[in-house]
Order: C-alpha cells, then sequence, then structure tokens
C-alpha cells in the first residue's frame, strides 16, 4: 500500500509513536488530577510535550499552548471568542469547512478574499482593499486541497497595521513550514496533532495571544470551588482529561519532526511534488500545480474524462491511498473552479519515497 | 529542615516554576497543596527544602506569578512565611 493522503492524517508515523502511546497507556493516569505517581508522570509528558511546541513555533510562554482534540476543536474556541454576529470577517477562498461553518453559524458577515490560486499578491491586493472596516481576518497557511501556500506573514503584518486580529489556520502546515508564532503575532493558530507533527487522531494544538472563551466547561483540577472556569491558561480551555496518550504520541512525533527539520521535510514533499507534475504534464490530466514557491506536498489534479471517485477507486485497487471529492473545503474548490467535478488529491510525507512515486506516476499514466 | 510551599495557581504554573527553579540550581518537587493552605478549592505547590528567598528572586526574574508561601514546622503545622 502507498498512502498519499496525509493532509487528511498522518498514517505513516515516525518509529516511537506507537511506543510512546503505548507506554502511556500502561503508566500514566490523570494529570492535575492526584499527586501520586501515575498522575505526576503524566503531568510531566503533558509539559514535556506543551514545552516542545512552545519550543518548534517560537511561543514564549508555555501556558499558552492548549491541547485540544483537533484543529477544528481549535478553530471553534478561536473563532467563538472572536466573532460577532454581524462582525466582517475576512477568509481567503481557500477555508476549510473548520472555519467556514462556525463563522455561518454565528452568523458573522463573512467576505471571501484571495480567490486566484497560486496568486498570493490577489491575496494581498484584496485584503488591502477590504481590511480598514473588518472585525477579523481567518486565513489557512496552506490550501488542504491543492497545497496553496497563503502569504501568511505578509498578512500578519497587514493585520498588525490595522488591528485587525488574526485567526491562522495550521491544519496543513504545522510540521512542514516554519511557523514563527511570536513573529505572526497572531490571535490565535490553530493546528491538528496528527498531519504534520505525527501525533495520533485525537490530539489538536490551539496557540494563544488572545482572550479565550470556553466552549467547553469542567473539571481543570485547579481552583475547584469556582463555579467557573479557570480565568488563566491552559486550565481554562482544557476542560476534562486530557488525551494524555495521544500527547505522549505527539512528544514523539514532535521530537521526530525537530531532529528530521522542518526545512528538510518540506524540501523532500515539494521534490516529489515537481516530479509528478514533470511526470504527468501533458497526459490526460490536469494538475493543479504552480513551478512558484507557494505550493506544498499537496497536488489535485483531474482526469479529462474520468469521474474522480472512479480514478479515485482505480487507483486504490492499484494499492494507492489518495482521497477524491471536496475535501471538506468546497470553498476552495469554488475558488479554483473544480466545484462541479471536485479533484483528486495527493499528499506527501517524509515517509513517501522516490520508487513509490514512480508506481504512482506509472499507474496514472496507464489508466491514462 | 523546614519544608517551604510555594502555592502556584495552576498546576502548568507550578511546572514552570519548578523548572526554572531546577534550572537554576535549587531542587523542587511538586506536591499537591494541602486543602487548608489552597482558597479556591485544588490546587498545587512547589516544594523546596532551602534558599526559599533565592527562589522568589528567581520565580520574579522568569514571570512566573505565584500564591502565597507557607513554611511546614516539625509539628506539622503551616504558617504563612512573609518576605
Amino acid at each position: 500500500m502507498i498512502y498519499l493522503d496525509s493532509a487528511a492524517t498522518s498514517l505513516i508515523k515516525p518509529a516511537g509513536v506507537e511506543q510512546a502511546v503505548v507506554n502511556a497507556m500502561r503508566t500514566m493516569a490523570s494529570p492535575g488530577r492526584g499527586g501520586h505517581m501515575p498522575a505526576m508522570k503524566a503531568a510531566e509528558t503533558v509539559y514535556e510535550c506543551r514545552s516542545a511546541i512552545a519550543k518548534l513555533f517560537n511561543v514564549p510562554e508555555v501556558e499558552n499552548v492548549v491541547f485540544t482534540f483537533n484543529a477544528t476543536h481549535s478553530l471553534n474556541i478561536a473563532i467563538k471568542s472572536l466573532t460577532r454576529k454581524g462582525g466582517k470577517t475576512l477568509i481567503s477562498g481557500y477555508e476549510h469547512n473548520s472555519v467556514t461553518r462556525p463563522l455561518y453559524t454565528i452568523g458573522a458577515d463573512v467576505k471571501v478574499i484571495g480567490k486566484e490560486l497560486f496568486n498570493q499578491e490577489n491575496m494581498l491586493n484584496e485584503l488591502q482593499e477590504n481590511i480598514h472596516d473588518a472585525e477579523l481576518v481567518v486565513c489557512t497557511h496552506v490550501s488542504n486541497v491543492f497545497g496553496y501556500i497563503l502569504p501568511i506573514y505578509e498578512i500578519a503584518e497587514k493585520c498588525k497595521d490595522f488591528n485587525v486580529p488574526l485567526i491562522i489556520d495550521a491544519s496543513q502546515s504545522a510540521g512542514v513550514l516554519n511557523i514563527d508564532f511570536k513573529k505572526l503575532g497572531a490571535a490565535f493558530i490553530a493546528m491538528p496533532g496528527h498531519k504534520g507533527l505525527f501525533g495520533p487522531q485525537g490530539t489538536g494544538v490551539l496557540l494563544c495571544n488572545s482572550k479565550a472563551d470556553t466552549i467547553m466547561e469542567g473539571g481543570s483540577g485547579s481552583d475547584s470551588q469556582s463555579p467557573l472556569m479557570p480565568a488563566y491558561l491552559p486550565d481554562m480551555l482544557e476542560a476534562g482529561t486530557h488525551n494524555v496518550s495521544g500527547i505522549a504520541g505527539l512528544l514523539a512525533g514532535i521530537k521526530y519532526v525537530k531532529e528530521k527539520s522542518v526545512d528538510i521535510i518540506f524540501n523532500h514533499e515539494r521534490r516529489l511534488l515537481d516530479k509528478m507534475y514533470e511526470e504527468l504534464h501533458g497526459s490526460d490530466y490536469e494538475l493543479f500545480y504552480t513551478q512558484q514557491n507557494c505550493q506544498s506536498g499537496v497536488i489535485s489534479l483531474r482526469h479529462k474524462k474520468l469521474d474522480c471517485e472512479e480514478l479515485a477507486q482505480q487507483l486504490y485497487d492499484a494499492g494507492i491511498c489518495v482521497r477524491s471529492g471536496l475535501h471538506c473545503s468546497p470553498a476552495a474548490h469554488e475558488s479554483a473552479g473544480t466545484s462541479e467535478t471536485g479533484t483528486v488529491r495527493f499528499s506527501f510525507s517524509p515517509f513517501v519515497s522516490d520508487t513509490q512515486l514512480d508506481y504512482v506516476c506509472r499507474i496514472l499514466k496507464q489508466i491514462s | 529542615m523546614i519544608q517551604y510551599l510555594i502555592m502556584c495557581r495552576s498546576l502548568t504554573y507550578a511546572q514552570k516554576a519548578s523548572k526554572a527553579l531546577e534550572r537554576s540550581g535549587i531542587t523542587a518537587s511538586i506536591v499537591k497543596a494541602p486543602q487548608a493552605l489552597s482558597t479556591g478549592g485544588c490546587a498545587y505547590a512547589v516544594s523546596i527544602r532551602n534558599r526559599i528567598n533565592d527562589s522568589i528572586v528567581i520565580l520574579k526574574r522568569y514571570d512566573i506569578p505565584t500564591g502565597k508561601i507557607f513554611a511546614r514546622s516539625s509539628d506539622g503545622n503551616y504558617s504563612e512565611v512573609q518576605l
């Protein structure tokens, strides 16, 4: 089996992740609850993971790293803390439903900007035109459908100039691109633990630089006599028992990313992307690709005749796992003009080899 | 030897304080604070055996918030320490 669906989740994990999960399940209890050894061992692991995340993303204060259960959970906290009904909110043309659905549920006045694929200039120009009366900007760092890298540092600077809070969805970029929380100055950065950071599913992270509201209340192991959640991070946003075994696995995944380095991971994935394009351009496939340095290791394509679901099935019959359809991002497909057909998405990881990619291209040509 | 408890607002802050003290060469451990000492219910504290004045200076230098400080006498009773 060749796994090319890492944009959904990292199925292939670094050595050490599984063992860390098993070890945690066998030896760790609930952090912040008891004072006994299994509880304190869990607390130590959670703190170590929090610190590793703070270091990887340059978060000055470790308590501003909040554990959630996935990026959607993180985005819901961030969006619901900063949006109100009727509040003008700018979003890129490449947002996932985890951004658009909370915004529409709240009734925010959403304006989509920067719809042109792989055109960072278009994004920045439309941001400049619309930001003057915006209350919030929410922007993905990388499109989960097309791998389009949004100019997030320039966007962050513009938000600072106009004093508009920024929420960044780093679902596809955490572990793949350099993210400097302090330099960006975003209100919140949301990310999953189970994609580019190689943790287990059920792990997510929210980096906080703004006042947050709770979307869930419960036990925190602190201020127990108060009827309300503690007013300080991370306790305020971490109601209920932590996913300790998941966090232990996430810590092992982050160690791998640090040892390998984000730049090497990106360059490997980008090289595979370029190679795939070289192999397939001019064939029966329409590839959504740019030679510019604004695409990460994710590429979508369409066959000129074959339905994308049928193509994905034929690939799976040949042992290749990809994702077809709208990828929970109808806005991205609308922006790129692929809503009617959807696309087949190939997403790489450090565990995809050249040999595997050669096989994938050979199969695609045969189908063609 | 006197045991000092530096009260912390949460487990994470207690961990942060403990790490900062350890980095400065002060042996510190995290304990659940006695209920009688915690004002809002469950709380954690950093336990140290000496250098209480140095410890407070270090925690202030790292901008780590702390609560009250208690000393435990040989009879097991706690008394608040004013520094």
